[in-house]
C-alpha cells in the first residue's frame, strides 16, 4: 500500500509519538468529562450530563411540533370548527383521512337549506406521516396536529381515530416517576 | 432480485482456502440492510458483491401518483439522515421549472437550514464510522451536537427527522422567535466540539493506523464511478455544486472547499470535518445577512409545471442529489428520477475494498456514508 | 474478636456432626469458596454497573437509573432477566459443546479467585507456592471455552471470533508470562501472598522497580481479556458479537461474567505483583496495637481500592480508543510486547546484578537480607528504581528503533491537513490536475 504519500515527520512530531502524547490527550478529554459528568449538577448543560430522563421529566415539545391530531372545537359553543369541506383528505398524500359528512336540512332566512356537516371523522394515524399538509389546507383551523407525541397503542385498530377521540383526546398513561 | 454471483456452491468452495461471508442485511455496521457477500481468503477480501433493495419503497413510482406539494414529504424519506437537502432539491426543481421567484429571504433561510442539516449528517456519519472502527465515545459526543440541530428543526419545521420543511414557492412558516439566537449559540460552540473530537480522533495512533491508507480510490477513478460529495473531494478533485452551480444563497456566501490527497479513508475524514466547519461559516454569514421580507412566493392555485423536463441537482451531504422531472402538464408529474448520491458511491465499494480485511470494510463502507433509504429508495 | 464469635458458634455447632479434620479440611474450605463465589459474582455483577456508569460519565450520559436509586439494583435486574430469558441452541450446532463452553469460561475464571490474596491471614482462601503459575494456567482454559464456542455455534461470525481470540490469547499469554518475570527475580517466590509479603518486608511497591514491566503486563492484561482496544474477537462492528454470536439467555451472561471475572483477576494479580497487593504503608500498626480482625478488614479494603483502580483504567482505555485491527494486534503482541518483555527481563537481571555487585564495595551496603525476597536499603532502592525508570525509556527507544517502519503501533504517521480551495463559482468542474 504505496498509494498514500506520507509527509516526513518532524522532530517534534517524532517526540510526541515517542511519548504517546496522542493518547494521553485523548484519555485526559475523556477523564475531564468523567470528572465533569461526576461534579456537575446542572443537567442538560451542555458540558456535564446531556440526557433527557424522559418519563420522570417531561421533555418541552416545540410549539410547531406536529404530533397527534385533533379537531378543534368553538371554545364558547364546542360545537366543532369542520365544515366538511373534504380539503384534509384531499391534500394528504397518505390518503388517510376520511371526512364523512352529512346533509342536515336548516332554515335559513326563513327558506329550508341544506348544509353539509361533519359525521364521521377518521384518522390513520398508522400510516400518517406528520407532514402537516391537511393541517395547512384546514380553511378554519379545525384539524391540528399537537404536540402531544406518545401514539402507541397495543393493537393495530388502535391507530385508527374516530371523531370523538380526535375531539375528545385519546387517553394516554402518563408515567409519573 | 439479482442472484449474488459470489455465493459459489459448497463443492468448490471444500477445495479452496475461502470462505463466503454473509455481511448484512441485519449487521451492526452495514449502515442499515445492505448486504454485502464477500469472499474471504483467511480474512483478506478477495471479491464482494452488493445486494441492495431490502428498503425499495418504490417512491418515483408512488411520485407519479402524486400531487406536485404531496411529493415533498416523500423526498424526506430517501436520505432521512438529510432530510431537509432532500427536501430542497424537489422544491427548487419545481420551483426551476415553472419559474418562480422565490423571495430571497426563503432563499437565506434554506441555506442556513440546510447547511444545518449538512453538519448533523457529519455528525452522524462521524458517530456511526467511529463506532465503526471503536471509538464509541465520540458517537456519544456527536450525537449530542446533532441534538442541538434537531432541536432547531424541531422548533423551525415542527419534526425532527423527516422535516418536510420546504413549501413549492417558499417555506411554510417564517422563522421563529428565537432561532437567531439558537443557531448563533450552536454556531458559538460547535468549533471547541469539533476540536474535542480531533483530540480523540485525528492524532491517535490508532486511529491513523486504521484509516490511513484505507480504501484508496485516485481522483480520475473517483470520477469514472462517479462519486460525488466528500467522497470525491477526498480524492482531490475540486467538484462542489454548491460553487459550480449555486442554488438558493450560496452565491452570496464566502466559503471554501476542502480537499484531499491521496483519497484514502483518513482524507475523507478530514475533508468532512473542515466541510462542517466551512458548513458553520456559511450558516453565520447567511445569518448576519439575512434579509427581510415574505418568505412565500405567490402561488397559482394549482402547481402545475410547463410541459418538459428539468434537471435540477443540489449539493447533499453525501453528494450530489439530482432530480429528475418529465411533466407532461397535468397536476401530477409523469416521471421522477432522483440521482442519490450514496447509491453511486456504493459502487466504489468494491475497489476499494479488494485486498484489506474485513475489518476494513466496516471501515469503507463507513466512511462512503451511504443511507440505504436513498439507495433503495 | 468480636467478628469470629459466629466463627466460633458454627465450629462448635459442626463438630457435633463431624471431626474436626473434616471441618479443618473439608467444611471450611468449602463455605470459604461459597462465600467468594457468591461475593466475586456480586463484584462482577457490579463491575458491569460501574462500567455503564463510568461509560456514561465519558459520554455524557447518565446511565442506568431507573432501577433502585441511581440505577443501583440495575445488575440484580439484570441477572433476573438473564436467568428467565430462552436458552436458544440454533439448529445445526454443536449442542453438547455448544452448552459445555461457557461453563468452561467461567470456571476458569473464576478458580483463578482460590489463590488471589484478598487479604491477610483468613481473608486468603489458598496460599499455594505456586500460585502465580496456576494463575496464568488456568486463566489459559479460558481460551478453549472460546474456541469451543466459536466452533459449536456453526456461525461463520462465531467461528471467526472464536479463531481471533484464540491467536490472540495464545500470543497475548506469552508477553503476560515473560512481563512478569522481572517482579519475581525481586520476589523470589512464586506464591502470591510471598510476592506481598517480599513487597512488605521491602517497604516497596514492585511498580517502582519494574515500571515497564507493570505496563507491558497491564497491556498484555488488557489484550488477554479481549477488551478494547484489543477486542477483536468479539468487536461488534466487524463480527456482530464474535464467539457469542449465537448465544442467549443465561448462558450469554456465563460468558460475560467470565469476561469481567477474567478482568477482576488479571487486576488482582497487577495489584498483587506491583502495587503490593493487600500491603499498604502505617496498615501494619493495627496489627502492632491488638487489632487484628480491624487489621484483615483494613488491609481487604485497600487491596479493593487497589484493584478498582486498575479496573478503571481499563474502563477508561476501552471508551476513549479506537479499535487495532487484527493484522496489527498480533503485530503488537509478536514485535512490540515480547521483545519488550525480554529486554525487561534483561535489564531487571543486571539491575540485581549491579546491586549485588555493588554491595559491600567502597562501604556501599545495598542488600539488607535475601529470605524474604530481595530486602534492599535505601541506596539499592535507589539504584534498582533508576534502572526501572530508564528501563523504561531504553525499551521504548530500542522497540521505536527496530519498528520504525511498522504501521501497528504507527510511530511513524502523522496527522494531515487538507487544502482549502476557494473554488471560482458558476464555472464547470474542475480536473484534478488544474487546482
Amino acid at each position: 500500500m504505496s498509494l498514500v504519500t506520507t509527509p516526513k515527520p518532524t522532530w517534534s512530531q517524532k517526540l510526541k509519538r515517542f511519548f504517546m502524547i496522542d493518547l494521553i490527550k485523548g484519555l485526559g478529554l475523556t477523564l475531564k468529562y468523567n470528572l465533569g459528568a461526576i461534579t456537575d449538577k446542572d443537567a442538560v448543560a451542555g458540558k456535564g450530563i446531556y440526557t433527557e430522563q424522559y418519563p420522570k421529566v417531561r421533555p418541552d415539545v416545540a410549539p410547531r411540533f406536529h404530533g397527534a391530531p385533533r379537531l378543534n372545537m368553538d371554545p364558547e359553543t364546542h360545537d366543532t370548527l369542520c365544515i366538511a369541506c373534504n380539503l384534509c383528505a384531499l391534500a394528504c398524500p397518505e390518503d388517510c383521512i376520511d371526512v364523512i359528512a352529512m346533509d342536515v336540512e336548516i332554515i335559513v332566512a326563513g327558506k329550508q337549506r341544506r348544509k353539509k356537516v361533519l359525521d364521521e371523522f377518521i384518522f390513520d394515524t398508522s400510516r400518517c406521516m406528520f407532514c402537516a399538509l391537511c393541517q395547512e389546507a384546514c380553511p378554519t383551523s379545525c384539524l391540528e396536529l399537537t404536540q402531544d407525541f406518545e401514539l402507541a397503542t397495543y393493537s393495530r385498530a388502535g391507530f385508527v381515530w374516530n371523531r370523538e377521540m380526535l375531539e375528545q383526546g385519546r387517553e394516554t398513561v402518563k408515567y409519573t416517576s | 432480485m439479482h442472484q449474488v454471483e459470489i455465493a459459489t456452491t459448497q463443492e468448490t468452495l471444500l477445495d479452496s482456502p475461502e470462505m463466503v461471508l454473509n455481511m448484512g442485511p441485519q449487521h451492526p455496521s452495514t449502515h442499515g440492510v445492505l448486504r454485502v457477500v464477500l469472499r474471504l481468503d483467511g480474512e483478506t477480501v478477495i471479491d464482494l458483491d452488493c445486494d441492495i433493495g431490502y428498503l425499495h419503497r418504490g417512491m418515483e413510482k408512488i411520485a407519479e401518483n402524486r400531487m406536485y406539494t404531496m411529493i415533498a414529504p416523500y423526498w424526506d424519506r430517501l436520505d432521512y439522515i438529510a432530510a431537509v437537502s432532500n427536501g430542497l432539491v424537489w422544491v427548487e426543481t419545481v420551483e426551476q421549472m415553472m419559474g418562480l421567484p422565490v423571495p430571497p429571504r426563503a432563499h437565506y433561510l434554506r441555506t442556513i437550514l440546510t447547511e444545518l442539516n449538512r453538519i448533523a449528517s457529519h455528525l452522524l456519519w462521524l458517530a456511526t464510522h467511529a463506532l465503526d472502527i471503536g471509538a464509541i465515545t465520540v458517537l456519544l459526543w456527536a450525537l449530542r451536537e446533532r441534538e442541538e440541530i434537531l432541536k432547531i428543526f424541531e422548533r423551525q419545521f415542527g419534526a425532527r427527522l423527516t422535516c418536510h420543511a420546504w413549501r413549492v414557492g417558499g417555506m411554510p412558516n417564517d422563522a421563529y422567535d428565537d432561532f437567531d439566537k439558537d443557531v448563533r449559540q450552536f454556531a458559538n460552540n460547535f468549533p471547541k466540539r469539533i476540536d474535542e473530537y480531533e483530540t480523540v480522533l485525528s492524532e491517535n495512533r490508532i486511529w491513523l493506523s486504521r484509516t490511513v491508507g484505507i480504501g484508496v480510490i485516485s481522483g480520475p477513478e473517483a470520477i469514472a464511478i462517479g462519486l460525488s460529495g466528500p467522497a470525491l473531494r477526498g480524492s482531490g478533485v475540486a467538484w462542489d455544486v454548491r460553487k459550480s452551480r449555486p442554488y438558493a444563497a450560496y452565491a452570496d456566501m464566502d466559503f471554501d472547499v476542502p480537499l484531499g490527497e491521496n483519497g484514502d479513508t483518513y482524507d475523507r475524514y478530514l475533508v468532512r470535518l473542515e466541510e462542517m466547519r466551512q458548513s458553520r461559516r456559511i450558516v453565520v454569514q447567511a445569518l448576519d445577512n439575512l434579509p427581510d421580507g415574505p418568505v412565500n412566493a405567490k402561488l397559482p392555485k394549482v402547481v402545475k409545471p410547463p410541459v418538459g423536463d428539468y434537471y435540477h441537482s443540489i449539493e447533499g451531504p453525501k453528494g450530489e442529489i439530482g432530480c429528475y422531472l418529465v411533466s407532461d402538464g397535468s397536476a401530477q408529474p409523469y416521471r421522477v428520477r432522483v440521482r442519490p448520491p450514496s447509491f453511486v458511491n456504493l459502487q466504489a465499494l468494491k475497489q476499494m475494498c479488494v485486498g484489506h480485511l474485513v475489518a476494513d470494510v466496516v471501515a469503507i463502507i463507513g466512511t462512503l456514508d451511504i443511507v440505504l433509504g436513498e439507495i433503495d429508495r | 474478636m468480636l467478628l469470629l464469635g459466629p466463627i466460633n458458634i458454627l465450629n462448635d455447632l459442626l463438630l457435633r456432626f463431624f471431626s474436626q479434620e473434616t471441618i479443618n479440611y473439608f467444611l471450611w474450605p468449602l463455605i470459604q469458596i461459597g462465600l467468594v463465589v457468591t461475593l466475586v459474582a456480586l463484584w462482577v455483577a457490579y463491575a458491569t454497573y460501574l462500567e455503564r456508569k463510568i461509560s456514561a460519565f465519558i459520554q455524557a450520559r447518565l446511565g442506568p437509573m431507573r432501577v433502585g436509586p441511581y440505577g443501583l439494583l440495575q445488575p440484580i435486574a439484570d441477572g433476573i432477566k438473564l436467568l428467565v430469558k430462552e436458552d436458544f441452541i440454533p439448529e445445526n450446532a454443536d449442542r453438547w459443546i455448544f452448552f459445555f463452553a461457557p461453563y468452561i469460561a467461567v470456571a476458569s475464571a473464576f478458580i483463578v479467585f482460590s489463590v488471589v490474596p484478598f487479604g491477610p491471614d483468613w481473608a486468603t482462601i489458598a496460599d499455594v507456592n505456586i500460585g502465580l503459575l496456576l494463575v496464568l494456567a488456568v486463566s489459559s482454559v479460558g481460551v478453549l471455552a472460546l474456541i469451543l464456542a466459536g466452533w459449536s455455534s456453526n456461525s461463520k461470525y462465531a467461528l471467526l471470533g472464536g479463531l481471533r481470540s484464540s491467536a490472540q490469547m495464545v500470543s497475548y499469554e506469552v508477553a503476560m508470562g515473560l512481563s512478569l518475570i522481572g517482579a519475581l527475580m525481586f520476589a523470589r517466590t512464586l506464591s502470591l501472598s510471598g510476592i506481598i509479603g517480599a513487597q512488605g518486608s521491602d517497604s516497596i511497591w514492585y511498580v517502582l522497580y519494574q515500571p515497564a514491566g507493570f505496563l507491558l503486563f497491564l497491556i498484555s492484561g488488557i489484550a488477554e481479556n479481549n477488551r478494547a482496544p484489543f477486542d477483536l474477537p468479539e468487536a461488534e462492528s466487524e463480527l456482530v458479537a464474535g464467539f457469542h454470536t449465537e448465544y442467549s439467555g443465561m448462558r450469554w451472561s456465563l460468558f460475560f461474567m467470565a469476561e469481567y471475572a477474567a478482568m477482576v483477576v488479571v487486576s488482582a494479580v497487577a495489584a498483587t505483583v506491583y502495587l503490593g497487593g493487600w500491603y499498604f504503608p502505617f496498615v501494619y500498626r493495627l496489627e502492632a496495637a491488638g487489632h487484628h480482625n480491624l487489621y484483615v478488614i483494613v488491609s481487604l479494603l485497600v487491596f479493593l481500592v487497589k484493584v478498582s483502580i486498575i479496573l478503571y483504567i481499563y474502563f477508561w482505555l476501552r471508551w476513549t480508543l479506537p479499535r487495532f485491527r487484527y493484522d496489527q494486534l498480533m503485530d503488537i503482541g509478536w514485535k512490540w510486547l515480547i521483545p519488550s518483555a525480554l529486554i525487561n527481563i534483561a535489564l531487571s537481571a543486571i539491575a540485581i546484578f549491579t546491586v549485588q555487585a555493588l554491595n559491600g564495595r567502597r562501604g556501599m551496603k545495598t542488600i539488607e537480607a535475601l529470605d524474604r525476597g530481595l530486602n534492599l536499603t535505601a541506596q539499592g532502592k535507589a539504584i534498582v528504581i533508576v534502572f526501572g525508570v530508564a528501563g523504561l525509556f531504553i525499551t521504548a527507544f530500542l522497540m521505536s528503533r527496530i519498528n520504525w517502519r511498522s504501521r501497528d503501533f504507527n510511530m511513524k504517521t502523522q496527522r494531515r491537513n487538507i487544502r482549502l480551495v476557494n473554488l471560482p463559482k458558476g464555472k464547470p468542474a474542475v480536473s484534478v490536475s488544474e487546482v
